[in-house]
């Protein structure tokens, strides 16, 4: 079963607004906040949530990817958007959970 | 089902040592673990190679060895030839569980804070996943899915107390101030009480066969208290502030024993009750710049970048254990050790990525003289050497998985696990004496049909699933390598409830899942993610 963009999108939102709700995070999560900056991410939480996604889709996707170049940017960070963008390029043909 | 008793309860006491608990047993500080020793059986319980908590709890609660399960250290190479690492998770366990084994079985299961539980597997019961596992993503963790919820509705649920913060984590992993100290306690005082209110909510609402939680804060008060904890490091004139952070300390042990006696009183009143470490504990006096040593026989040199990639990394927020990978002239490097926590050396084997690398035809001769030189290697003050043990892969991690273990692994003279970091000298004394691990742990174990007062001869962890098995009247499958300590029984309990010998343990049933399709990556797409792990600064 193919997976759309719009179907990643709002399963990752969904992960991330469900555990932000438990740290009573205020800001709304969109594709463009940053994990790093916006959320506070440290590199475990990152490895947690890349675990998580692919818990979800039940599909081994090299999560480490989608932070290409991070350390070379000026402002080092990853956006919602990025990560659901590289997430979609690997789970055309997950089966959901 | 016919069984020594209807309930078994685990109790994890990560890092406990008799070192510890027998003089705090006899001060008065834990009379109810001192009543229960005496109405029991204890044992000194031999942890693995290396002692540390990762390999250490998939052992005990598999009943394999590292080699067997996959489990080696708090990370694994990304490959076996891969010099960049990855953290460990429950993916990596590569043998069947004492939570999967019981759930298949029909019974019922608790396993609270245990270390590589995440992803948590699918059992029969309840997980809450302990060690490495971040505070604000813990409800990713919970199994069932809406257990977190439930745990939430607790009054005084605090998963920023109850699981790791890593900020927190990096400071008693560096040290704490003075003013520190009392606070970092009372944060493990509260955070164990947490526990327990977990493990108080489920038994409660849902009596399990197999009833387990571990306590965490042993190991962490004894890592950085260990000079006020053991009498012997105390002194006879302590200041008034170590007087005070004792005192502090006993006041941990006195709520743990308080704990103890609450889960005893609250499980069946036949159960059997079984406490064991993953490790014992001991004083630490001295460091061994392992890779400092490598450089200064040959083996190993640093990059000139060294510098601005360790910034790099601390502006991105990032855990520096094993900061190797960008800080190391790959082609001037022949071994290195990877992580302070695995006392291990890798051996740069030469392929089509590391042509610098030892030629497969001298990994032998190689691996030969750099044992004889560690072994070689004393302070210049005696002619004790500072590495007093050493094995090689082989000896220490028979096995399928042997291929992700280190090369070589040390065991350091004071018992002391090695620092990665340069230095301007491979060895140094220690301002102020430290606690580290001992292979030496402890096994306590009481309830009907265990024998009362018993002392038995060292145990190993692996010994601990037979015990847990048979307890919980199941057959003991017989792949599992350790063995069940008759000894501990009873003998009309042993003619009554026979030891079973089992069909091997199975791969797959709650954990495994298809979990072995994972890590076959390219040597393009595992180049592509050291690149990007290195980037974001957890591959260090």
């Amino acid at each position: 079963m193919s997976v759309g963009y719009d179907q990643v999108m709002a399963d990752v939102l969904n992960l991330l607004n469900e555990v932000s709700d438990d740290w009573e995070y205020s800001g709304t999560i969109t594709p463009q906040t940053g994990l790093l900056s916006d959320l506070g991410f440290e590199s475990l939480e990152l490895v947690i949530l890349g675990v998580s996604i692919q818990e979800h889709y039940k599909q081994t996707i090299p999560f480490p990817e989608f932070l290409a170049d991070i350390g070379e940017r000026d402002v080092p960070d990853i956006y919602v958007g990025d990560l659901v963008e590289f997430v979609h390029q690997h789970v055309g043909h997950a089966e959901v959970k | 089902m016919n069984t020594v008793a209807n309930q078994t309860v685990l109790i994890g006491l990560d890092g406990a040592t008799f070192t510890i608990l027998d003089a705090l047993m006899e001060e008065g500080v834990m009379p109810f673990l001192k009543e229960f020793v005496a109405s029991g059986a204890r044992a000194e319980l031999r942890s693995v190679i290396p002692p540390i908590t990762p390999p250490a709890w998939v052992s005990l609660t598999t009943g394999r060895s590292p080699g067997n399960h996959g489990v080696f250290d708090f990370f694994r190479p990304v490959s076996p030839a891969s010099r960049h690492i990855q953290f460990t998770t429950s993916h990596d366990i590569h043998c069947e569980t004492i939570w999967s084994i019981a759930s298949r079985n029909g019974l019922k299961v608790i396993s609270l804070d245990f270390p590589t539980m995440f992803p948590s597997p699918a059992i029969n019961g309840y997980v809450v996943p302990g060690g490495w596992m971040p505070w604000r993503q813990l409800r990713l963790g919970c199994y069932p899915s809406d257990l977190y919820d439930r745990l939430k509705a607790l009054p005084g649920f605090n998963a920023r107390e109850l699981a790791m913060d890593p900020a927190m984590e990096e400071k008693a992993i560096e040290g704490c101030r003075q003013d520190e100290y009392e606070d970092w306690i009372e944060l493990h005082i509260r955070r164990e009480q947490h526990w327990f209110e977990i493990l108080r909510f489920l038994m409660e609402h849902d009596r399990c066969e197999l009833t387990a939680i571990l306590f965490d804060g042993v190991d962490k008060l004894q890592h950085l208290c260990w000079r006020f904890l053991d009498p012997a490091c105390l002194g006879d004139s302590p200041t008034p502030w170590e007087r005070h952070i004792r005192q502090q300390g006993l006041k941990y042990f006195r709520q743990l024993d308080q704990l103890l006696a609450e889960i005893v009183a609250m499980s069946d009143r036949d159960a059997n009750i079984v406490l064991a470490s993953d490790h014992g504990f001991g004083p630490t006096a001295e460091v061994f710049h392992v890779n400092t040593w490598l450089q200064q026989h040959g083996y190993l040199a640093w990059a000139d970048t060294q510098a601005s990639q360790q910034q790099q990394s601390e502006a991105l927020g990032i855990a520096k254990i094993a900061r190797h990978v960008y800080e190391l002239d790959w082609d001037r490097t022949t071994a290195y050790a990877a992580t302070p926590s695995s006392n291990g050396i890798h051996i740069v084997v030469a392929d089509s990525e590391n042509a610098s690398g030892v030629p497969v035809r001298d990994y032998h001769r190689f691996r030969d003289q750099l044992m004889a030189s560690l072994r070689g290697f004393t302070d210049g003050e005696n002619d004790d050497p500072v590495v007093s043990q050493i094995w090689t892969r082989e000896e220490a991690f028979a096995g399928p998985y042997q291929g992700l273990a280190p090369d070589l692994t040390l065991a350091l003279r004071d018992g002391g696990q090695v620092s990665i970091l340069s230095s301007d000298a491979p060895l140094k004394r220690r301002q102020e004496a430290k606690g580290t691990h001992r292979p030496e742990g402890v096994f306590i174990a009481g309830g009907p049909g265990i024998r009362r007062g018993a002392s038995l001869p060292q145990l190993s962890i692996l010994d601990v699933t037979p015990v847990l098995l048979y307890c919980l009247g199941l057959p003991i499958p017989e792949d599992v390598e350790g063995d069940l300590p008759t000894e501990l029984f009873h003998e009309s309990t042993l003619r009554k409830l026979p030891v079973r010998g089992g069909e091997p343990t199975q791969v797959g049933v709650a954990e495994q899942g298809d979990r072995d399709q994972e890590y076959t990556l390219s040597p393009e797409d595992e180049a592509e993610i050291a690149k990007r792990l290195r980037a974001l600064g957890y591959i260090e």
